[in-house]
């Protein structure tokens, strides 16, 4: 709008556009009472009980930046973040090669291709569900599947969810199983490809491999950076899996002991609610941190065709 | 969450007719006493199916005795239980009447979350209530909650393996640590593969009794750390030994049982250690798991201790939500729970030995052979038992936690007795903000 230069107000267009403003607002009314009370309001709660000490029983009391300041010696705190960061570097791109394989494997041509989408998706429904960590506990416990598996070669098997050195492996291997939603969403972008660049390519003479390399893998970054941006942010957020498995302890000795599940221990568990909210805060940074740091190194890598 | 309104389709015409003759205002008062209609109940425990089962019979018959009170249950197993417990206080909608134990009571009596007892004493009549018991749930004089029963740890053990090892049961009233280690050492090599001479001994509740026996305790009455790290340490050394005996399951299978306290799902509930420590109240459940009889006795080195480190204490406390809109009729629940014979023949031993004398009394016919083992248990341990127990002060409950957490490390050989015992005292007082 040009405002007060002298010329006389147009009332009638401003006026409409207003009504639409305010039915528009209307309709949007429910949601935006649902956000601001479901998510701005806790949120915001959340911020403020960070700088307090608050018990879940008796009303919260100031303290500052206090809670902030335990954090820089808390020993579990750090080994949250140890078991965090293993977690995200290691199952991340774990599970999106296995995706990215099977996705390529699932283009060529497979007969059957929507049955295999659909098997392949389902793992990623089931996986934060709490039936499957329980059924994880059975297979990778003492007594489990793949103990009796491993028993059949004559190998004898340790409780694998009970050992320190390979409980982590183990969610690793659940999320892991989960490559099918990147795998649905990298099946879409191959579908992007035009057939014409790889045509031209095999003319000049360039194998499969090749042809893999020089212009499947380049004309899917964009792609590729979608599902590890998202796949980042969900690993950093893994909670139920490693709390179904190690019995809420994130045992054994910590070793599954992600950030949620410590932010929830001691929240719920030792009544630190103040200081679990300022975990959540710090939380919020290191992914915002992250993300801003893969946004920043997708200008090296990523290729956007134009 | 749950919300506190009484069920919909019950109260719909009362709702329905208030709304006609008044203002729809007027439902959400429909439960109150005054009204002429039901008051409803929220019982919150943790325990398994069997414990549930009961519960609901003894909820029929209080409710057959009082119909203008009406109760429902909830039920979740150990673990979960306190983590939703914590939530629902916090949210304004715990159960009027909560199941706790051990150093709860006061953690959240000490936060205000729990009623005074002696506000309703009229209700709630506790002279018969066995003293020590009724003091678990005293803090500060005042009294956040009613025991269920008396209950002791107690070393569990198994016959049959015994008997499968050819080795012969302990003198359990004179045995002590050396004899407990020098049998897990013969049952070791005599088992047959995949059974163990012991389950981990390694709990807090042992390091109460183990500390006591020297003349410490876990924690002392002005709520500091009483453990000694040298105690701890000769604790370690004797677990690290029963480990490399083989007497006690490798490390790994400790661990994954940490997670997963059910009776059902331990070393003894399954039929595979021959020796164990438990509260006697799990007697019952162990039993039926493991599908064997099972025995009870006094834990090692009480004999020989300085003094003795077992003592009788309240298996759970049940205790009334300060929150709650009918402290009365949570209070006459409540004493039906302690006080009333008819549900004590019920529930019997699954929540403790009766802490009220005559509601034990009028159990006992009524007991099976199991049962009966743990009266006699009680009774038998009770001109034995050393001074009541110092509960944790606030803070305490994350020391299971913590013990856990060291326990781990010790039994994979990434941290040593010595360490670990510094490592516990350290993390213990940070946690009670010593």
């Amino acid at each position: 709008m040009i405002g007060r230069t002298g010329t006389r107000p147009v009332r009638a267009p401003v006026s409409w556009r207003r009504r639409g403003d305010r039915a528009a607002y209307l309709f949007l009314a429910p949601w935006l009472l649902g956000m601001a009370v479901f998510t701005l309001g806790p949120i915001l709660a959340s911020l403020y009980l960070s700088f307090t000490e608050y018990s879940l029983v008796a009303p919260p009391e100031w303290l500052g930046l206090e809670n902030y300041r335990e954090m820089l010696d808390d020993s579990r705190l750090r080994s949250a973040l140890v078991v965090t960061f293993t977690y995200v570097f290691v199952s991340v791109p774990v599970q999106l090669t296995l995706a990215l394989a099977l996705a390529v494997a699932l283009n060529s041509g497979v007969r059957g291709l929507r049955f295999y989408r659909s098997v392949y998706y389902l793992p990623s429904l089931l996986a934060g569900s709490v039936s499957i960590a329980i059924l994880w506990r059975q297979v990778f416990g003492g007594q489990g599947l793949v103990n009796q598996l491993l028993d059949r070669f004559g190998i004898q098997g340790t409780s694998w969810i009970g050992h320190p050195d390979y409980a982590l492996g183990t969610l690793v291997v659940l999320n892991a199983w989960t490559f099918g939603a990147p795998m649905v969403i990298f099946l879409a972008g191959l579908r992007q490809i035009p057939a014409m660049y790889h045509e031209a390519a095999a003319v000049d003479g360039a194998g499969r491999v090749a042809r893999f390399f020089r212009i499947t893998l380049p004309l899917l970054t964009p792609i590729i950076f979608f599902n590890l941006v998202l796949q980042v942010i969900d690993a950093f957020q893994s909670f139920t899996q490693a709390f179904v498995i190690s019995g809420g302890t994130g045992g054994p000795a910590d070793s599954t002991l992600l950030y949620t599940l410590y932010l929830y221990e001691r929240g719920f568990g030792s009544f630190d609610m103040g200081y679990a909210a300022a975990l959540a805060w710090f939380l919020l940074v290191v992914i915002a941190a992250l993300t801003a740091a893969n946004f920043l190194l997708a200008k090296r890598w990523v290729f956007y065709g134009d | 969450m749950r919300t506190r309104l009484p069920r919909p389709r019950r109260l719909a015409p009362v709702c329905l007719a208030v709304a006609v003759a008044l203002t729809a205002a007027g439902c959400g008062s429909g439960d109150d006493p005054a009204s002429g209609g039901t008051v409803e109940l929220r019982f919150g425990w943790w325990g398994n199916a069997d414990r549930a089962a009961a519960t609901q019979k003894v909820i029929a018959a209080f409710q057959a005795e009082h119909p203008t009170i009406k109760v429902k249950g909830e039920t979740t197993d150990f673990n979960a239980y306190f983590d939703k417990l914590a939530t629902e206080v916090a949210a304004g909608g715990a159960p009027d009447i909560i199941t706790l134990g051990g150093a709860y009571p006061r953690e959240y009596g000490d936060r205000g979350a729990l009623l005074d007892i002696a506000k309703v004493g009229d209700r709630l009549k506790t002279d018969r209530i066995d003293a020590a018991a009724l003091g678990n749930g005293t803090f500060d004089n005042v009294q956040y909650g009613v025991p269920s029963g008396v209950n002791a740890i107690s070393a569990v053990l198994n016959p049959a393996l015994f008997q499968a090892a050819k080795v012969p049961l302990p003198d359990t009233d004179t045995w002590t640590w050396d004899d407990y280690q020098r049998i897990a050492r013969e049952l070791a090599v005599k088992l047959p593969a995949g059974r163990y001479a012991v389950a981990d001994p390694t709990r807090t509740d042992m390091l109460d009794v183990f500390s006591r026996q020297r003349g410490e305790a876990l924690y002392t009455a002005d709520g500091k750390v009483g453990i000694s790290t040298r105690t701890l340490t000769d604790w370690w050394t004797m677990t690290t030994a029963l480990r490399d005996a083989k007497a006690s399951p490798p490390a790994a299978t400790t661990a994954e049982l940490q997670g997963q306290p059910a009776p059902e799902q331990s070393l003894m509930g399954r039929g595979l250690a021959a020796m164990a420590f438990d509260w006697s109240n799990q007697a019952k459940a162990l039993t039926t798991a493991a599908g064997q009889p099972l025995e009870l006795h006094r834990v090692p080195g009480e004999s020989t201790a300085a003094q003795p480190g077992q003592w009788l204490q309240a298996s759970q406390i049940y205790s009334i939500n300060a929150r709650t809109r009918h402290q009365k009729e949570a209070a006459t629940f409540v004493d039906f729970l302690v006080n009333s014979p008819a549900a004590g023949r019920i529930i019997l031993t699954d929540r403790g030995i009766p802490a009220n004398s005559q509601v034990r009394a009028a159990i006992l016919p009524a007991l099976s052979l199991d049962e009966s083992r743990q009266v006699k248990y009680i009774e038998a341990l009770t001109p034995k038992a050393g001074p009541p127990l110092v509960i944790g002060p606030t803070g305490s409950t994350d020391t299971p936690g913590i013990l856990d957490r060291l326990n781990v490390d010790v039994l994979f050989g990434r941290t040593a007795p010595a360490a670990a015992a510094e490592d516990f005292v350290k993390q213990v007082r940070s946690a009670i903000k010593e």
